[in-house]
C-alpha cells in the first residue's frame, strides 16, 4: 500500500504496462511487415487469384443455371445494364425538359415585366 | 503491499467473468441494431445507384447550401453517425441547408462507372439538383477522403471557361498523391494486374477493400480494438452506442465500381496524374489550377490512409486566394467523426463556412 502511495505501480499495473508495450511493439512490427513490397506482391497475387476463382465459380454456377433454362447472374447483369442505359437516357431527357421549362419561365417573366 | 488486494481483484474478476463475457458478446452481436444515419432526410434526386438527400434545417441562416460528398468506399452515413455525434445534425443546427450524395452499392452491372461518370455525371448532376432544390446560385462542397478528391476534380474540370457553381470547397483528409504510402507498395507496382482484377471482379467487393484497409494496421484492427472493448466492458467504461455505431459503419462496405477502381489506382498510386495535370475525364482536362474557390483543407496528423504529405502539394497547385489549412491530430476518420471533433473541429468548419455563406 505504501508503494502505491509513493506512486509505484502495483504488480497488475506493471503486467498490464508490459503487455501493452509488447502489443504496441508487435503492432509496429506488423505495420513494417505489411509495408514491404514483398508483402504487397503477396497481397496482389492473392487478390488476382481470388478474383479469378470468384469468376470461375460464378461462371460455373451460371452455366448450370443456363442449362436448366434459368436466368443466371450474367443475364441479370445484362438486364441491369440495359436498365441503366435507359435510366441514363431518361435522366438526360429530364434535364433537357427542365432546362426548357426554366427558359420558358424566364421568357414569361421577362415578357410580364415588359408589359 | 498486502497480498489480499490482488487476490481480491482476481476473485472479483473471476466472479464477474460470465457477466462481462455476456455483455461483451452482446455488444458484438447486436452491432447491426445500432442506429446509424438517423437524422430525418428526404430524397431529392436519384440516378442509377446515386441518391441525393436533403437535411432540412428548421433555423436556416445561410443562403449557400452545403453538399456533402463521401468516398466511393464505405458509406456516407459517417457524416451522420448517430444522434448527438453527427456532423450533419450539428450543421443543420447551425443553420446550414445540408445535402448529401450517396453513391449507393455499385454491383457488377455498375462496373462501367468510372471517375468520368462520378465526376462528370453524378457529381455534376447532384450539384445541379442541389441548386434547383435550394434555389441558390452557388453552393459549398465538402468532400471527405476520395470524395474530397472527386470534389477537387470537379472544380478543376475544363468547362470551356465557365466556372463551376461552387463558392466554398472544404476538403477533409484528401489524398492527391498516394505514392508514398502503404497502398502504393501494394498496388502501385505495374506487376499488379489492376485491369485483370477489375475485369474479373466487375466491381471490387467491399470486403476486399475493407480487408486491405484493415491490413494496413493489422494488429490494431484485428486485435487491439477488441481487446480494448473487453477492457472497457470489464471496467464498465465501454460506450455501447459509440462502439456499435462506428463498428456498424466500418463493417458496411459497398463494392468499388471496377472502372473507377482501376482509374483511382493509376492516378493515385502510380502516376500522381493529378499533380501533373494529366487527368482527363470525358476528354476534358482536370487542372487543379482552375480551383479558385474559397478553400479549407483539413489534414490529420496520424492519417495512415491519406497521409498529410500526400495532400500538401495541393496548396501549390490551386489559384484560390482564400485558403485555410486545419492540421489536427487524429486519424483518417476519427479526426472528423471522433468524440473530440464536436468540441473543436466542427465549430471551426461551421465558422469558416458561415463567414463565406451569407449570400
Amino acid at each position: 500500500m505504501a508503494d502505491r502511495q509513493n506512486g509505484a505501480q502495483s504488480p497488475e499495473e506493471q503486467v498490464r504496462a508490459l503487455y501493452e508495450e509488447a502489443e504496441s511493439g508487435t503492432a509496429k512490427a506488423f505495420e513494417a511487415l505489411v509495408n514491404k513490397p514483398s508483402f504487397g506482391r503477396l497481397l496482389a497475387l492473392s487478390a488476382e487469384n481470388t478474383a479469378a476463382l470468384t469468376r470461375m465459380s460464378f461462371d460455373a454456377v451460371d452455366l448450370l443455371w443456363r442449362n436448366l433454362r434459368l436466368a443466371g447472374r450474367a443475364d441479370i447483369v445484362r438486364l441491369s445494364k440495359q436498365l441503366h442505359r435507359t435510366e441514363d437516357k431518361l435522366e438526360r431527357v429530364l434535364q433537357e425538359v427542365e432546362k426548357l421549362r426554366d427558359e420558358v419561365a424566364r421568357e414569361r417573366d421577362a415578357a410580364g415585366s415588359r408589359s | 503491499m498486502s497480498v489480499v488486494d490482488p487476490l481480491a481483484g482476481l476473485v472479483d474478476r473471476v466472479v464477474r467473468f460470465p457477466v462481462d463475457a455476456l455483455e461483451y458478446t452482446n455488444l458484438l452481436l447486436t452491432t447491426d441494431d445500432a442506429v446509424v444515419g438517423a437524422t430525418p432526410r428526404e430524397v431529392v434526386w436519384t440516378h442509377r445507384q446515386t441518391t441525393l438527400y436533403r437535411y432540412r434545417s428548421s433555423n436556416r441562416r445561410y443562403a449557400v447550401p452545403l453538399l456533402l460528398v463521401f468516398a466511393l468506399i464505405n458509406r456516407p452515413e459517417i457524416f451522420d453517425l448517430r444522434p448527438g455525434s453527427s456532423l450533419v445534425e450539428y450543421l443543420i443546427d447551425e443553420g446550414f441547408d445540408v445535402f448529401l450524395v450517396d453513391w449507393g452499392y455499385p454491383d457488377e452491372e455498375d462496373a462501367d462507372m468510372g471517375l468520368d461518370e462520378y465526376v462528370c455525371d453524378e457529381l455534376e448532376w447532384a450539384v445541379r439538383e442541389t441548386l434547383r432544390a435550394s434555389g441558390a446560385e452557388e453552393l459549398s462542397l465538402m468532400g471527405w477522403c476520395i470524395g474530397a478528391t472527386l470534389c477537387a476534380m470537379y472544380c478543376g474540370l475544363d468547362r470551356g471557361g465557365e466556372r463551376p457553381p461552387v463558392k466554398n470547397l472544404v476538403l477533409l483528409t484528401m489524398p492527391i498523391d498516394g505514392r508514398g504510402g502503404t497502398y502504393a507498395n501494394w498496388v502501385g507496382n505495374e506487376d499488379f494486374d489492376v485491369d485483370g482484377v477489375s475485369e474479373l471482379w466487375g466491381s471490387v467487393p467491399g470486403g476486399a477493400i475493407d480487408f486491405a484497409n484493415k491490413m494496413m494496421k493489422p494488429v490494431t484492427n484485428y486485435w487491439t480494438t477488441y481487446r480494448r472493448l473487453w477492457e472497457g466492458v470489464r471496467e464498465g467504461t465501454a460506450r455501447r452506442e459509440a462502439y456499435q455505431s462506428m463498428a456498424k459503419w466500418v463493417a458496411d462496405n459497398p463494392p468499388f465500381a471496377g472502372k473507377a477502381w482501376r482509374q483511382w489506382i493509376r492516378l493515385m498510386y502510380r502516376d500522381a496524374a493529378l499533380l501533373r495535370g494529366r487527368v482527363r475525364l470525358r476528354d476534358r482536362s482536370v487542372d487543379l489550377a482552375r480551383i479558385d474557390q474559397n478553400v479549407l483543407v483539413i489534414t490529420a496528423g496520424a492519417d495512415h490512409i491519406a497521409p498529410r504529405p500526400g495532400t500538401m502539394p495541393f496548396f501549390d497547385l490551386i489559384s484560390s486566394e482564400d485558403v485555410e489549412h486545419f492540421d489536427r491530430p487524429g486519424g483518417h476518420i476519427g479526426l472528423v467523426a471522433g468524440s473530440a471533433a464536436r468540441k473543436e473541429l466542427w465549430p471551426g468548419i461551421a465558422q469558416w463556412l458561415a463567414e463565406r455563406s451569407e449570400s
